[in-house]
């Protein structure tokens, strides 16, 4: 791999190994913040948005669930909720500021028995091949260096008849929509994020690095290159978000 | 940031429910909705923490309800302390209730499950102990004002809150008996607007037995026909044939 190899990192082009280290200061500065400012980023509707990815992931009683660059634990909770005694959730993130915050969270609130935490990789899961029934990655992926690499990953660590699901920020389909939603994200979001997080700088990335998403179609294909089967997507408030689901058959 | 606050409003969705998992026609219960239905049946379960231990066993079920006419769907998947509550959910549900929306209701209601299920309100498919463990759990659920107010404002002034609102309870219930009973008494025995409920029995009997006399004259008329028609049984016997002739039309 050449030295010169770069990625992108919100609008500018970083060596690749840089990538990683800027998304966790990233990560690292909105930690303690990041769920009252999803809230009021989304305007509380990243909830719904969640709800909907977990109404599609069906996930059953006794089954066994990864959930990648988990966060502050929305969907993990959720999940724990379902799989029941006997199966797993397992809640990962790559970065130990925000897993921490998940972690806590999620035992001040009593959830426990199910879930377990680990601290990992999209690119490189620590789990043996076909271990769980469900991945699921919510407004994760597009801060992965090499996304290609994580999609193989989830694919591998499905079990047949697994399905993965990939919640994530994306292209708005109408034009007049795109305006508003521009204008709020470069204007309005980093204002908040001074505000409450006092870093403007990291919602300016954020904002940048969903500009910098593969769009609806090129994601479906990307999830296809994986091995995914059956892969469809569903668009959420007119596609600023989107559900890719994909399954291992 | 977003006009369509959830996926009802999706174009995507809209244009292809099968693949979104819904289902194929009726009403989809917009997310914000489900969103409310869940906080508002959480904080119900919070108030009474003894008997949310009832949706225990259902930890991990999951129940589908289709409330008929409406043909909306929503799926419940019971948590150790908290419901989860969804439109469609893509998996096959454990057990799914079908019905009115007031039959629904009533089940959930019910004393006896059974008077609800019997006579065809509501349908179950799939595993039906889970249904009657649902009821079982929301009918088992009484929450302690009392006890809430105290946390509030401490025990030495819910508990004569709790004291007067019983009493006032009771004596509206007494006195909405007792204005029953009057009211009863004034159109039946003074006006006599009424039947009394003797009246209304010896009535009743006096129908089934005109009913049963009917029946016997309508059995009788129809055995004289068929007499009439075929000639008398032993001539019939002797020929070797079964008189066949078309019966009086049948009495209401």
């Amino acid at each position: 791999m050449s030295d010169r190899e770069t990625t992108h990192f919100g609008y500018k082009e970083v060596p690749v190994e840089e990538k990683a280290g800027r998304v966790r200061a990233v990560f690292d500065s909105v930690a303690s913040r990041y769920d009252l400012m999803n809230d009021l980023m989304s305007l509380g509707i990243h909830r719904l948005w969640k709800r909907q990815t977990v109404a599609l992931a069906g996930v059953r009683r006794g089954q066994r669930v990864l959930d990648l660059a988990s966060g502050t634990g929305d969907l993990a909770e959720r999940f724990a909720g379902i799989v029941g005694a006997e199966g797993l959730v397992i809640m990962s993130d790559i970065n130990a500021a925000m897993l921490a915050q998940g972690r806590d969270r999620l035992l001040d609130l009593g959830r426990v028995g199910n879930l377990r935490y680990a601290l990992a990789d999209a690119e490189r899961l620590p789990f043996a091949p076909e271990t769980f029934d469900c991945v699921t990655i919510g407004f994760g992926l597009r801060n992965v260096t090499r996304k290609e690499w994580a999609l193989e990953e989830m694919f591998r660590v499905l079990r047949p008849g697994g399905r993965a699901l990939i919640l994530e920020f994306s292209h708005p389909n109408s034009r007049a929509l795109s305006r508003v939603y521009d204008l709020y994200s470069f204007s309005v979001l980093p204002g908040l994020g001074r505000l409450i997080a006092a870093d403007a700088e990291s919602y300016r990335y954020l904002a940048e690095s969903i500009r910098m998403h593969p769009d609806q179609e090129t994601l479906k294909g990307m999830m296809e290159a994986a091995g995914f089967e059956r892969c469809s997507y569903f668009n959420l408030s007119g596609g600023i978000v989107a559900i890719h689901r994909g399954y291992k058959l | 940031m977003s006009p369509g606050l959830d996926s009802h409003s999706d174009p995507d969705l809209s244009r292809d429910p099968q693949q979104a998992g819904v289902a194929p026609d009726g009403l989809q219960v917009p997310g914000a909705v489900l969103a409310a239905i869940e906080g508002a049946l959480n904080s119900y379960l919070t108030l009474d923490p003894e008997g949310a231990q009832g949706f225990a066993p259902l930890y991990g079920r999951i129940i589908g309800i289709e409330i008929r006419g409406l043909g909306a769907r929503l799926t419940l998947v019971p948590g150790p302390d908290r419901l989860q509550v969804f439109g469609s959910y893509d998996a096959t549900p454990d057990c799914l209730i079908r019905g009115a929306p007031l039959a629904l209701l009533r089940m959930m209601t019910a004393e006896r499950k059974e008077s609800e299920i019997g006579p065809g309100a509501v349908e179950i498919e799939g595993d039906t102990a889970i249904a009657h463990e649902l009821a079982k759990a929301l009918g088992g659920l009484d929450v302690d004002w009392e006890e809430q107010l105290a946390r509030l404002v401490g025990d030495p002034i819910a508990h004569p809150v709790g004291q007067g609102l019983r009493g006032l309870a009771q004596w509206g219930r007494r006195t909405g008996d007792t204005l029953t009973a009057d009211l009863k008494e004034y159109l039946e025995e003074e006006v006599r607007l009424l039947p009394t409920h003797y009246e209304l029995e010896a009535f009743l009997a006096e129908v089934d037995t005109l009913r049963d006399d009917v029946e016997r004259l309508e059995a009788r008329v129809e055995r004289l026909a068929r007499g009439r028609h075929a000639g008398p049984p032993l001539a019939r016997k002797r020929k070797g044939k079964r008189a066949k002739g078309p019966g009086p039309a049948k009495a209401q």
